[in-house]
């Protein structure tokens, strides 16, 4: 008999400053180690892209942030593919000349990894993109018009026949900002990840396909102490290449048939007579197929004080999912598993992350690879 | 349509799950939430801060 595969969730949220994985695609590294100790791995692009740099991951689920917090809620379904056909939504505001350097990425991932993009649009407006950072240090934006990001997506969809989109807007270049001289120093919060996340939130949200997005930029003059973890993104002149190899093989998002509650808090908010998980899931089981449904979850991983997403919050409340909070990637949040009432397993790092990982496969509880291990508790009326 | 930056305080909740339902609710008066998390929570008044995105349908995409 085939043992139960191990899918593991890897989340480090987009703009909190997070020391590992808030910066360019610097917790790729993690996600490559839990990849090796996992039979499937769900993590979203802000763990994966590294502007220049993408590393394959062949068991590894590229999956936008807004399509994770819907996954996570038991609403949609991961449905793996062989290749992705790409389409490209250009931000008007865009110069020319930089244009034709995202063009020229766009042509070298076809011509040298062989991805499937084959059309590409023009914003009817300006993007008109703004970055904000919030009273909790999080960064955050807004676009001027998300209508004409939304025309040009559907455009692609009607016309185009895209399965994915990946999306290049104008960002303020902010040079001189002591938001960005810390960025680039491996300090503080990333400005642009908050509105990178509301643009691919739009388009995911209301297309129900995958979507990234790569901020276009002026080039930065050159700074000798660049930190590593934010060199990914001043070795070219765009950021477009890993969300293009992301895309690629992102899964596609399949919904419950019509008739059938699309949300586990559906069920358990009493739409059901008999609300339970268990029919909930049961009921699913004629449309499942190979695709993946939050009931495959066993752990997910998580800096200790960014637990406050909707995703955590959905999958805490499954009693056979691990939630592994790590507490040296500290971010700009303060919500911790104890805070929220989350119960979860703190480790110091990634590194020990993994090793609970390891005996979670083996089927060895972590506790017992202490030296401390409690009595037994003995349960009375 | 625009996007608008919301902060609110919810209750705290005996899950998480109804956590995430009360948020859902809270941000839903202005909007549909298309981001949000907890950034904090103030132990003493029992009270999640939540910070999130909701996003207001102003008329039918058109060009």
């Amino acid at each position: 008999m085939n043992p139960r595969p191990l899918t593991v969730v890897l989340i480090v949220p987009t703009g909190v400053g997070a020391s590992i994985g808030g910066f360019a695609g610097d917790a790729l590294p993690v996600a490559r180690a839990i990849a090796q100790i996992s039979d499937t791995l769900i993590t979203h692009p802000n763990v994966l892209n590294g502007a220049q740099l993408y590393w394959p991951i062949p068991n590894a689920l590229y999956v936008e942030g807004y399509a994770l917090d819907k996954f996570a809620a038991g609403c949609w379904g991961l449905q793996p593919v062989h290749q992705n056909r790409i389409g490209l939504i250009m931000d008007c505001a865009i110069e020319p000349e930089l244009q034709l350097r995202h063009l020229q990425a766009v042509d070298a991932a076809r011509a040298t990894l062989g991805l499937n993009i084959t059309d590409c649009v023009l914003t009817d407006r300006p993007l008109q993109v703004e970055l904000r950072i919030s009273e909790s240090g999080a960064s955050w934006g807004t676009i001027g018009n998300p209508d004409s990001l939304l025309r040009a997506a559907e455009k692609l969809i009607k016309q185009a026949r895209v399965e994915a989109i990946a999306v290049v807007a104008r960002f303020p270049d902010d040079e001189g900002s002591l938001a960005l001289e810390n960025y680039r120093h491996g300090k503080g919060v990333d400005p642009l990840a908050g509105a990178e996340a509301v643009i691919s939130h739009l388009i995911v949200r209301t297309f129900k396909i995958p979507c990234a997005h790569a901020p276009a930029l002026s080039a930065l003059p050159l700074d000798p102490y660049l930190s590593p973890r934010s060199a990914a993104e001043e070795i070219g002149y765009t950021f477009l290449p890993c969300v293009l190899a992301g895309l690629s093989k992102a899964p596609q998002f399949v919904t419950p048939t019509v008739g059938q509650a699309s949300c586990l808090s559906q069920v358990l908010g009493g739409q059901d007579a008999h609300p339970t998980r268990e029919k909930f899931y049961a009921n699913r089981r004629d449309f499942e197929s190979q695709d993946l449904w939050a009931d495959r979850v066993d752990a997910v991983v998580i800096p200790a004080t960014a637990c406050g997403g909707s995703a955590i919050l959905s999958l805490s409340g499954r009693s056979t999912v691990q939630i592994i909070a790590v507490g040296d990637n500290k971010t700009q949040m303060q919500t911790t598993p104890e805070k929220l009432g989350i119960k979860a397993l703190q480790v110091n790092s990634y590194l020990e992350a993994i090793g609970v990982l390891v005996a979670l496969r083996a089927g060895i509880t972590p506790t017992s690879l202490g030296a401390d291990i409690s009595s037994l508790r003995c349960l009375s009326d | 349509m625009t996007t608008h930056f919301i902060s609110a305080e919810v209750d705290l909740s005996d899950t998480a799950e109804q956590l995430h339902s009360a948020i859902e609710i809270e941000l839903q008066k202005h909007g549909e939430p298309l981001r949000w998390a907890v950034t904090d929570v103030d132990v003493d008044r029992q009270k999640a801060l939540v910070e999130g995105y909701v996003l207001v349908e102003a008329s039918p995409v058109a060009a």
